[in-house]
């Protein structure tokens, strides 16, 4: 008998799951093996439409599932988080019982989320588009109610997830008050930093001059370091100030706190692994997946899939015996809405620098496709979209 | 004074640039920052970087097929 425990039931945890339910479908029928993912929260979201809600004032309810629906079938879901793994002797604790539960494999694929601690008086003043949909709706309310002001938007800490998303969020803004007819009386200010406005050159040659154009303000090579929301004002770790009316930064992220302090993490709590084979790198029955691994790429969906369907393979050919490893390839593919129904992506591999691509209406409407799919993706049900699309980039052998 | 080294071999744009950012957070004036990166834009970027946010780039040079740069934390405010 093998047990795989699979903590986190995002976009990472889910098609792991659906990938080993179907691959091993017959041991599970034969009682060889078990899958089981643990989380607390009984209704997932689609986080990319996180900003759909916040700057076009999409109904939270439209992006998000109940979990039951998104768990394939030969996987017993339990809906409570896990407050240990000790990989040692493998098993995991929940919050909600004293239980150690046994394990053979585990994948763990708890994602990340807004870290307010990092930066004093940020919680007071910032309102953002990363914790979760409700808090996305906030933002909405309140620029519907803006008539003039200065916006200040970007990144307030590194790292966070899906990097272009500060970016968007100034596109969107612009879009947003350009149809209202007041762009004149809002200043849109983008703060990051890096030193550049995309911090890849490529994508960067592309937008800096779309920020130009569109009047977008950039100050980069700003490290924030406190917010005064009194003074309505950010202070930088070199001592420079930048005056706000509305602050909709993008915080700094952290791991799920279990992880910080735990021999398997960095001092930060991001889980070690092998960029490849995503194998923790301390203990080789472990895997960890998705926006809580260290490995040096952004933070974002399509790499948490890849990534799933890398460690799913593997696991279920050393369990059926097939041994046809394969690899993750470090794709990226990160959509970056420029507004008025354009997007580029941010597309790269371990071996190939960020692409160069030109904003188009295409680009958009490929953007709205995964939108459609996402849900079914999670399933596997696109699994030959994605091949075909992908191609060598899929996985590496 | 401390010295904080950060591998960041293996990772390319903006990666050694993340890493540095994240390691000047936690540093304090007059820290050295040990970057070790085999991207080639990570000289030029850390140079940039340095320029712009006042801190001091010491130097660069080839290690084992990777570029050790050093970097003197002067730029935080008092
Ligand atoms: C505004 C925005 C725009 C984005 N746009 C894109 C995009 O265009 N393209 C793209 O590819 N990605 C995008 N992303 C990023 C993408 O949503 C995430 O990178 C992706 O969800 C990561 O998958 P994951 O499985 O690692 O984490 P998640 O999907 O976040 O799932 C982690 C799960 O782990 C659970 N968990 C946490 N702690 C525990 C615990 N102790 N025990 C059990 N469970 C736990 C959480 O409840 C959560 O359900 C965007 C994100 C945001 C916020």
């Amino acid at each position: 008998m093998k047990n795989i425990a699979i903590i986190g039931s995002g976009a990472g945890g889910l098609i792991t799951s659906s990938k080993l339910a179907k691959d091993l479908s017959k041991e599970i029928k034969n009682g060889e093996v078990t899958i089981t993912l643990f989380d607390k929260k009984r209704e997932q979201e689609f986080q990319p439409g996180y900003l759909e809600v916040a700057f076009r004032g999409t109904d939270p309810s439209k992006i998000r599932r109940p979990v039951k629906k998104l768990v394939s079938s030969g996987v017993k879901m339990i809906y409570d988080n896990v407050e240990k793994v000790d990989l040692a002797d493998r098993y995991v604790k929940t919050e909600g019982s004293s239980e150690k539960i046994n394990y053979d494999y585990i994948i763990i694929s708890t994602g990340s989320s807004p870290d307010y601690d990092q930066i004093d008086g940020l919680k007071q003043a910032n309102m953002d588009f990363h914790t979760d949909a409700y808090n996305a709706s906030l933002i909405y309310n309140r620029i519907s109610s803006i008539k003039s002001g200065k916006i200040v938007v970007g990144i307030g800490g590194l790292p966070y997830k899906c990097p272009p998303s500060p970016n968007e969020s100034a596109f969107m803004l612009d879009e947003y008050f350009r149809k209202k007819g007041i762009r004149d009386d809002v200043e849109i200010v983008y703060i990051t930093p890096f030193t550049r406005i995309y911090s890849a050159e490529s994508i960067n040659e592309v937008i800096e001059p779309m920020y130009e154009r569109r009047d977008i303000e950039s100050i980069t090579a700003f490290n924030t370091d406190t917010v005064d929301d009194e003074k309505k004002e950010i202070t930088s770790l070199e001592g420079e100030t930048l005056k706000y009316d509305y602050l909709f930064l993008t915080p700094p992220h952290k791991p799920a706190g279990f992880l910080k302090g735990s021999d398997m993490s960095d001092e930060d709590g991001w889980v070690k692994v092998d960029k490849k084979d995503l194998h923790i790198t301390t203990y080789d029955n472990g895997f960890a997946i998705g926006d809580t691994t260290n490995i040096p790429i952004s933070k974002a969906g399509v790499e948490a899939h890849l990534e799933g369907v890398v460690v799913a393979n593997n696991i279920a050919a050393e369990i059926t015996g097939t041994e046809q490893k394969i690899k993750f390839t470090g794709r990226t593919q990160c959509s970056m809405e420029t507004g008025f129904h354009k997007a580029t992506f941010v597309v790269g591999t371990y071996d190939r620098p960020v692409e160069k691509i030109e904003p188009s209406t295409m680009n958009y409407m490929e953007k709205k496709v995964m939108e459609k799919i996402y849900w079914g993706s999670l399933h596997g049900h696109y699994e030959w979209l994605f091949k075909y699309h992908f191609k060598k980039d899929y996985f590496e052998k | 004074m401390t010295t904080l080294n950060v591998d960041s071999r293996g990772t390319a744009c903006p990666g050694p640039i993340t890493d540095l950012i994240r390691a000047y957070k936690k540093a304090q004036n007059g820290d050295l920052i040990v970057l070790v990166a085999n991207d080639p834009g990570a000289v030029p970027d850390s140079k940039a970087w340095c320029e712009r946010t006042k801190n001091e780039f010491v130097g660069s040079k080839d290690v084992e097929s990777a570029f050790e740069i050093t970097i003197r934390v002067t730029g935080k405010k008092a």
